[in-house]
């Protein structure tokens, strides 16, 4: 028998890699890097398409870029509304040139905050503890909140900046963001746990942001991803990401419509094993974690490309692998 | 500082007045009295001016006593005002008139041989003896009483009004037309505090220059035109991303001594979207003028992030340099937005360091999380120095620096761990409570399905 081509080799390797722990080690890296980066002269930016909280002050390696776009957009309006605001749109292009890269590839193997719900599923797991799912009709109203956010993210501070509303509002978002409070805690800085007592509006939003906070803690404790369903940059994301690189495709054609996708997805998206027809077959909610195509038994039928080069393709044999192991499904 | 009462203040502004070493003209002494009788107050004793007239008198015969000392060293230690006085260019429409009237006292002291003059003859010596600030001790400046020093706000407008932007003196507010880049308006103000100080007052006998320093410009600085058309304020356009630093120096002779001051202002320009290569760059640029006789520089935290703003509570340390070399031994002042202050000498890296009071006590109701409050720093040091200025020469040189910069009310004073942690706790008690509950009802128990067989 001749040897196969190190190509294939390669390909070969990459399809029947262990995913569940190729994934854990990618994300921990990701996490030591975007949350202690900053002790290593790390600075990546601010214009990071993923949760690398500013208000991690000290170990931050980059800044997420809505932070400086609320920033920019709460400018008073004589302001905003000339050509100093180039810098919105140039801070914008540099944000999609990341994004482009790893698509909503960054939610799923990058993303402090995903990491952190994760983790915290891993260790429901480990308890023993059952997650839970949304109906269908709670998700298809439910799937709509990000865009809200999305929404309001960019006009509270249009409104701060044209004086409708407090500058103690802004940035909305960050106020609201768990990972405002939650990721300075790893560099041991517990400043955000406080209510602001300097104004009613600055009353109202410290104690949203801590309520969402605590939320979120419950919420990721019992549902997979819990955060990321709401999660306005994924909204964002979605917007743009017709051009990116990274992509998730579909052969419908191969799929027998197991649901081993649809079990296995953190987000519960049923378009990942139902819709036969549809190529590119990554959705809003999707955060492209490739979990779907570690999960495939057909072969071809899920696969993440790169610049259209297939770099995950499912096929039986990584499948089998995978199941010897111990896939987690369900769970 | 609070006068009590109107007695105590024309008694006070006697005082003041002792240090002229003039006596009182006869319209002062009429509209003095007739003040003191308005104010319900009674005429002081003859016990009481004899004890001020004692005290005076002492005051000149000690301020002789040291004038007549010789002058012996006078050119060891640093000793080369002169070259720098040649050099400076002269910015008639800034130059001021001073208060040329202490030249009787402090102003003749002679140096004592040593790089900076810690002996008697210390310029507060005399103002403390004649009940003014220290600080001040007759230091020919422009201004109406005070050091003169550079604000990012008018006297009539005030400070502690939050006003947006960022950056700045630590905050300072910054303004720039809609279409050009951010530009900032700086004001030559005299006095010892914050926030009485007025407008600075020309001097025509005084040789002024105010200098520019661009992140990216010449290290050396560029001449700053004087403002113009009936203007007060400095102006000028800050095109890229770092810090702008403005010197607005003074020399003047006054007898036998030369005061050189330095009013120098330090105004962040920062911004999120802006190029992160040049802010770099700005961050680790010098901060130091080479070539100003005396200056004194923010010590920057190893931490300090672009958008620093200092607060209450904060212990922030500046150096006093002369020519970019510490001075040690200067004697430094800090001054709070509402006039407190506090003094100390640097040591022999030219440091000192204050911490920031907190003087910011409204009604809860008025409280402002970003109210901004200023705080001058002022350094002096004497050097015996013998050279020329306008053909006239000088055996000391009596150097002052101000600074000046914003602090904010601490976060501590209006942030609660415990509210937010508890508020924080409930909620996770609450909602995994019925989490809890929740799940619990959707168990349906088995139920075994039992058939009647009678």
């Amino acid at each position: 028998m001749s040897a196969k081509p190190m190509l294939q080799r390669l390909r070969d390797a990459a399809n029947e890699v262990d995913f569940n722990r190729f994934r854990f080690w990618f994300q921990l890296v990701a996490f030591v890097l975007f949350v202690y980066g900053g002790y290593l002269a790390i600075d990546l930016g601010s214009k990071l398409p993923f949760f690398s909280c500013g208000y991690n002050q000290e170990g931050r390696a980059g800044v997420c870029y809505l932070l400086p776009l609320q920033h920019q957009l709460g400018r008073n309006w004589a302001v905003l509304f000339s050509i100093a605001s180039l810098s919105i749109l140039t801070g914008f292009l540099g944000f999609a040139l990341w994004f482009i890269v790893l698509n909503k590839g960054w939610c799923g193997f990058v993303c402090p905050l995903g990491t952190l719900q994760d983790w915290i599923s891993a260790l429901r797991r480990r308890l023993g503890i059952r997650f839970s799912n949304y109906t269908h009709g709670q998700f298809a109203q439910l799937t709509k909140i990000k865009f809200v956010l999305l929404a309001l993210l960019i006009l509270i501070p249009l409104g701060v900046g044209g004086g409708f509303f407090s500058h103690d509002m802004s940035p909305p978002f960050c106020l609201i963001c768990p990972a405002r409070m939650i990721l300075p805690i790893f560099t041991g800085d517990l400043s955000q746990f406080t209510i602001d007592f300097s104004s009613k509006t600055a009353v109202v939003m410290t104690a949203l942001g801590i309520s969402v906070t605590a939320l979120f803690l419950v919420g990721s404790f019992v549902k997979k991803r819990f955060f990321c369903f709401f999660c306005p940059m994924s909204a964002l994301h979605y917007l743009i990401s017709k051009p990116a690189l990274l992509k998730l495709k579909k052969d419908g054609s191969k799929c027998t419509r197991c649901g081993d996708c649809y079990a296995v997805c953190d987000m519960e998206i049923k378009e990942i094993a139902d819709d036969v027809t549809t190529t590119n077959i990554m959705t809003d909610d999707c955060t492209l974690c490739l979990k779907c195509v570690a999960s495939c038994p057909e072969t071809g039928a899920l696969k993440a490309t790169f610049a259209g080069i297939p770099i995950f393709v499912s096929t039986e044999a990584g499948f089998i692998k995978r199941m010897n192991k111990g896939c987690q499904h369900g769970k | 500082m609070k006068i009590p009462n109107r007695p105590a203040a024309l008694l006070l502004l006697l005082m003041l007045c002792g240090p002229l070493g003039a006596e009182p003209t006869e319209a002062q002494k009429a509209e003095w009295r007739a003040r003191r009788e308005a104010a319900g107050g009674e005429a002081p004793s003859e016990a009481q001016r004899a004890e001020w007239r004692a005290r005076r008198e002492a005051r000149e015969a000690s301020a002789n006593a040291e004038g007549a000392k010789p002058a012996a060293s006078a050119h060891e230690g640093h000793g080369q005002a002169a070259p720098a006085a040649a050099k400076s260019k002269k910015a008639p429409a800034s130059a001021a008139s001073g208060m040329a009237h202490d030249h009787a006292g402090a102003a003749n002291r002679p140096a004592t041989g040593v790089a900076v003059d810690k002996a008697p003859g210390k310029p507060e010596d005399a103002a403390r003896a004649s009940g003014r600030p220290a600080g001040m001790g007759g230091m020919a400046m422009r201004g109406g009483g005070g050091a003169v020093w550079l604000s990012d706000s008018p006297p009539a407008r005030g400070d502690g009004a939050a006003r947006g932007g960022m950056g700045g003196m630590g905050g300072m507010a910054m303004g720039g037309e809609r279409s050009g880049p951010p530009s900032k308006r700086l004001w030559l103000r005299a006095g010892n505090d914050p926030q009485k100080s007025g407008f600075a007052r020309e001097d025509a006998e005084a040789e002024s220059q105010t200098l520019l320093v661009r992140p990216q410009g010449v290290l050396e600085g560029e001449v700053l035109p004087p403002p113009a058309d009936g203007k007060k304020n400095l102006a000028f356009e800050m095109p890229v991303q770092g810090y702008y630093r403005v010197y607005a120096s003074s020399r003047k002779l006054q007898g036998e001594t030369l005061n050189v001051s330095v009013a120098k202002a330090e105004i962040a320009n920062f911004s999120h979207g802006g190029d992160e290569e040049e802010r770099a760059k700005a961050l680790v640029a010098p901060r130091i003028l080479e070539s100003a006789p005396i200056e004194i520089v923010r010590e920057k935290a190893a931490d300090e992030k672009t958008f620093f703003q200092l607060k209450s509570g904060d212990e922030q340390a500046f150096v006093v340099l002369q020519k970019g070399l510490p001075v040690q031994g200067a004697r430094v002042r800090f001054v709070s937005h509402e006039g407190w202050s506090k003094e100390a000498v640097s040591d022999e890296q030219g440091r000192v360091s204050f911490q920031i009071i907190r003087d910011y006590f409204p009604a809860w109701d008025d409280f402002k999380k970003r109210f901004k409050a200023s705080y001058l720093i002022i350094a002096e040091a004497n050097a015996a120095e013998k050279g020329v200025f306008k053909d006239q020469p000088y055996s000391t040189v009596r150097y002052q620096a101000t600074l000046a910069g914003n602090y904010y009310p601490s976060p501590d004073d209006y942030r609660s761990y415990a509210w937010g942690l508890g508020i924080g706790l409930l909620i996770v008690l609450f909602c995994g409570t019925a989490v809890y509950l929740y799940r619990r009802r959707r168990l349906k128990p088995f139920q075994e399905v039992r058939f009647d067989e009678r």
